[in-house]
């Protein structure tokens, strides 16, 4: 563990120590160690010895926003800390009128990225121990030696194509911000499939998709799917069959695209999260294309002011079914 | 269980033609549900109706399917037999198996399987349908007139006379719109001002009339019965009430600028009314040219009114009301021509439109009636009339013909030899069109008895040389070249929509054609109707026209409005959307697509974990709500259904389909 995240953490957990043992908010959302030197979990701490678990360090890559849905129904006011697309799931739920902005106290980490475990491994050649990092990059610590490599090689592929690294939205901002990235590729893979004609499109996805086991982590963890009964569990009438084939597969996950058009925040937890490692956001950011290029930029997530493309009229709006 | 009876129309042979009948018949037999299949040669008919309510009681039928035309044509016809034989209307489904089947294919053998596959998913969707009952609605007796021409005038006097409420919405600060600015009228030459300004009057003076002027539309909420419309009244900078009209203000006031009455011809002051006959005689100031309010001083207005009426500090006002009915009269513009470069238009003074001549014959015009060259004040000798400027012109302008122009022309030529008796006119023309009572006749007098020279052909250049323009165009009859020496040219420029008509229309929440005027809802027998229930149209804001017409279309339009307003009730939408609550996530989505506001939050309590929890979901209010289907599209979890085409009515349609 980096000397730095060490000092962060100590500087967090004495801040919202404070609000929390203060009475200010009920629960803190953090994040804890978890079975893994790897895995950082999400911490609900009530108490000061819950709060001695707090970790700030770099697998706390899970979005905690969405907690909030359950928690502020247990809880009069919550605090949670944020990184970029935590702040951006936030704004999503705030939209969405799934949360009390007056209920919610926002800690804001500016984040440098989440380490992904397998690029650690394979970087690392196996038998991966522990890691330590310093000033860009990380020391993997194997059975046979150390190696060094540049922290950029090994974040998790979201954290490297994360446009907003800071809170676009806080109540107190707890470490020094990183800046907007630019220059950052996240449409080449959409501009690839682009490329392909429309058969062999199909056949991607078809081959993609038919690993979905309809596990559903993807829709549980995202920001923008805060339905109380997803149309796949609805009965009457029943949208879709449950089977686990091709063609529910593509339903499901086309609709569901379909439901994040111009809500979608591109936090990348659904691929992170997807147990068959199906290239989830490359559905959502074909959206977020689509939409950029027919209504003009629009960042989901970025301003809960700016108005959802897709519930506002303009009169400028592209009307491509009657232009002449 | 449902007893549904399945009745299939041959609509002579526009369906029988190409769909086996008894085949159809036979497959509906075999539907769930299906009690009972028949057909008839024309189910419209009175025969064919009696032959479903007979069947509605001797069969204990609890649903019908008819397979026959759109819709469109029948829906209600069937709706209404089903309803007298005990059912409730709604459950009734047709299936459209002739514009959407027999109308589109060639062969039986294709035909007839989509027919049945048609049926077959109406039995189905009939089978989930429940019975809905029709709202009534309230009309409020009041009517909106957006604009204040002859059209708005002619529609408000007939409304008002029928004993209801009608205000004028009028732009400028005087109603009259372009009629006001005409000297004559073809084919009678009656004075436009002599026949217009009593019906100006007559519409100030009427108890029933209320003249809304120098103010515009905001906002228009609502539907048929119940618009509910946001003007603003612009600040006058005069109260209307003390202002006596007597005209000191605009004397001494020491500020000029272009009379947009005037085409710009000429100067008013800053505090005006755009002309002597303005109605209401109130005036008001242009404050971007107002030495006040540019630069804090003067008041010379405000010293010398003897009232004391001239108030700087007036602001915008924003009326709010509720209409039963809207008419839009809001007229046309003129094009401007300098886009087209060879006529010199813009660079020569002497180079006019047709409504800058028009206002050198008026008495209180630019050049006190006197018609003379504006570049010398010298009366012209030879006058060139060129037609269809923009009209009929596929490549740069309008395709259109607008209608007007040949016949002002002749006006014009008419007006201009007793004006000027030795002057001599020409008219460049590609054909001279006069379909209209006395129309013809009229232009014939102007051609053989005021010796106005008609040449077919077109102009291909102007331009000034010495005191005259020299005019270039070709006599396309006798295939030679013509050279003018002209003292004057005017350019019958197109009748073109309002700039600002597709901004009218989207507040209004009517459509237009593809140059901006607004569409009737059929071209033939709804001609003042739009696709909007209860907005009307009337006069050139539609297409071109003249003023016969725009007032035979404002009356026409001023009936239905009356119809609509004589109704204690109107039927409202039975069709409309409904909130399932405990599905319902409440991220209220739908209230930002509703284009009817009839979507509202509301607090619920939930039981949970023993206590209770309050959440906000959405709420449909069906008097409000237009049965257009937004919402049900917009919420994600299909926590919206629109009754009369359910979630479950669509899919079991779908599955009947292609299962």
């Amino acid at each position: 563990m980096a000397e730095k995240s060490l000092k962060e953490a100590e500087k967090i957990r004495e801040i919202v120590g404070q609000d929390l043992l203060g009475g200010r908010i009920g629960l803190l959302l953090g994040w804890e160690k978890g079975h893994y030197w790897w895995q950082s979990r999400p911490l609900f701490a009530k108490n000061e010895a819950d709060l001695e678990k707090l970790t700030w360090d770099s697998f706390c890559v899970i979005n905690l926003s969405r907690y909030l849905l359950e928690e502020l129904k247990e809880h009069g006011k919550v605090g949670v800390l944020v990184k970029g697309c935590d702040a951006r799931a936030f704004n999503r739920l705030l939209q969405d009128n799934m949360v009390a902005r007056d209920r919610v106290v926002l800690y804001g980490l500016p984040c440098p990225g989440m380490l992904d475990y397998g690029r650690l491994n394979e970087e690392a050649g196996g038998a991966l121990i522990s890691i330590s990092e310093s000033n860009g990059s990380v020391t993997l610590k194997t059975g046979t030696g150390e190696k060094s490599v540049e922290r950029d090689q090994v974040l998790m592929k979201k954290c490297a194509e994360c446009v907003y690294p800071d809170p676009v939205v806080y109540d107190q901002l707890l470490l020094s911000p990183q800046g907007k990235k630019e220059g950052v590729e996240r449409f080449k893979s959409v501009e690839d499939l682009e490329e392909l004609t429309p058969d062999e499109r199909f056949a991607y996805w078809e081959g993609e998709l038919s690993r979905c086991l309809r596990c559903y982590a993807c829709r549980q963890v995202c920001p923008f799917c805060s339905c109380r009964e997803c149309f796949v569990e609805q009965d009457n009438p029943r949208w879709q069959g449950r089977a686990y084939q091709p063609g529910e597969n593509f339903m499901f996950h086309l609709v569901r695209a379909y439901h994040g058009t111009g809500r979608c925040i591109d936090c990348g937890e659904c691929e992170r999260a997807c147990p068959v490692d199906i290239p989830l956001q490359e559905l959502n950011r074909k959206l977020i294309k689509d939409i950029n290029q027919l209504y003009g930029d629009y960042e989901a997530g970025v301003d809960a002011e700016a108005d959802p493309p897709l519930l506002t009229y303009r009169p400028d709006d592209p009307a491509a079914f009657s232009e002449k | 269980m449902a007893r549904t009876g399945v009745f299939v129309c041959h609509c002579g042979t526009n369906i029988a033609g190409t769909v086996d009948i008894d085949q159809s018949v036979e497959a509906s037999r075999g539907f769930p549900g299906v009690v009972h299949a028949g057909e008839y040669r024309y189910l419209c008919s009175e025969m064919g109706q009696d032959l479903i309510k007979n069947a509605i009681e001797e069969h204990n039928l609890d649903r019908v399917v008819v397979g026959t035309c759109s819709p469109r044509m029948h829906e209600n016809t069937f709706r209404k037999a089903a309803a007298e034989a005990g059912l409730n209307p709604y459950m009734l489904e047709v299936a459209n198996i002739r514009e959407h089947c027999s109308w589109v294919h060639r062969e039986m053998d294709e035909a007839t399987p989509k027919a049945i596959a048609l049926l077959r998913a109406a039995a189905a969707k009939v089978a989930l349908n429940d019975p809905l009952d029709i709202p009534e609605l309230d009309v409020e007796k009041r009517a909106l007139i957006i604009g204040g021409g002859i059209a708005g005038i002619q529609a408000a006097l007939d409304i008002a006379e029928a004993g209801y409420v009608v205000d004028i919405v009028e732009r400028e600060p005087s109603i009259g719109g372009r009629m006001a600015q005409l000297e004559k009228t073809f084919p009678t030459l009656d004075c436009s001002a002599c026949i217009l300004t009593p019906k100006m009057v007559e519409a100030a003076q009427h108890p029933n009339v209320n003249l809304i002027t120098y103010s515009e539309i905001d906002e228009v909420k609502g539907f048929v019965g119940q618009f509910d419309v946001k003007i603003r009244q612009k600040a006058r900078s005069v109260d209307s009430v003390k202002c006596t009209g007597c005209g000191i203000c605009w004397e001494k006031c020491p500020s000029k600028a272009p009379s947009e009455f005037e085409m710009g011809m000429a100067k008013r002051k800053a505090i005006y009314v755009p002309f002597p006959q303005a109605v209401p005689n109130v005036p008001v100031i242009d404050r971007d040219n107002c030495l006040y309010f540019k630069k804090g001083r003067c008041q010379i207005c405000a010293k010398e009114c003897p009232p004391e009426a001239i108030d700087f500090e007036q602001q915008d006002v924003v009326i709010e009301r509720r209409y039963g009915a809207i008419i839009v009269a809001t007229g046309f513009d003129q094009l401007d021509p300098s886009i087209y470069g060879e006529y010199g238009y813009g660079q020569h003074p002497d180079i006019l439109t047709g409504l800058e001549f028009e206002r050198l014959f008026n008495a209180s015009g630019p050049t006190g009636g006197k018609v003379v060259r504006l570049s010398d004040g010298k009366p012209p000798r030879n006058v060139v009339f060129i037609q269809c400027i923009g009209s009929r012109d596929k490549a740069r302008g309008m395709n259109y013909c607008s209608k007007i122009c040949c016949m002002f022309t002749a006006k014009q030529a008419i007006l201009l030899k007793e004006k000027v008796p030795d002057a001599r006119s020409y008219v460049f023309y590609i054909d001279v069109r006069t379909a209209g009572k006395g129309y013809e006749e009229f232009q014939r007098r102007a051609a053989e008895e005021y010796d106005v020279a008609y040449l077919r052909g077109q102009v291909g250049k102007i331009f000034p040389e010495e005191d005259h323009l020299v005019v270039h165009g070709v006599d396309s009859l006798s295939g030679k070249i013509v050279e003018i020496k002209a003292d004057m040219v005017v350019l019958a420029a197109a009748s073109i929509a309002r700039c600002d008509a597709p901004e009218v229309g989207r507040k209004v929440g009517i459509n237009s054609d593809s140059y901006h005027f607004f569409n009737e809802a059929h071209p033939k027998l709804r001609p003042v109707e739009t696709h909007t229930a209860g907005v009307f149209i009337a006069g050139a804001c539609q297409a071109p026209k003249d003023i016969p017409d725009t007032v035979a279309q404002a009356s026409a339009a001023a009936v239905k409005a009356i119809g609509l307003l004589s109704k204690e009730k109107l039927q409202g939408e039975a069709c409309t959307a409904e909130v399932i609550q405990d599905e319902c996530s409440g991220c209220l989505n739908c209230i930002a697509v509703c284009p009817y506001t009839a979507i509202t939050e509301v607090e619920i309590e939930e039981r949970h974990h023993g206590g209770t929890l309050k959440r906000t979901v959405a709420q449909v209010n069906p008097s409000l709500c237009q049965g257009c289907g937004s919402c049900t599209a917009t919420c994600r979890s299909g926590s919206i259904n629109l009754k009369g085409f359910t979630n479950e009515q669509i899919l079991a349609e779908v599955d009947a389909i292609c299962l």
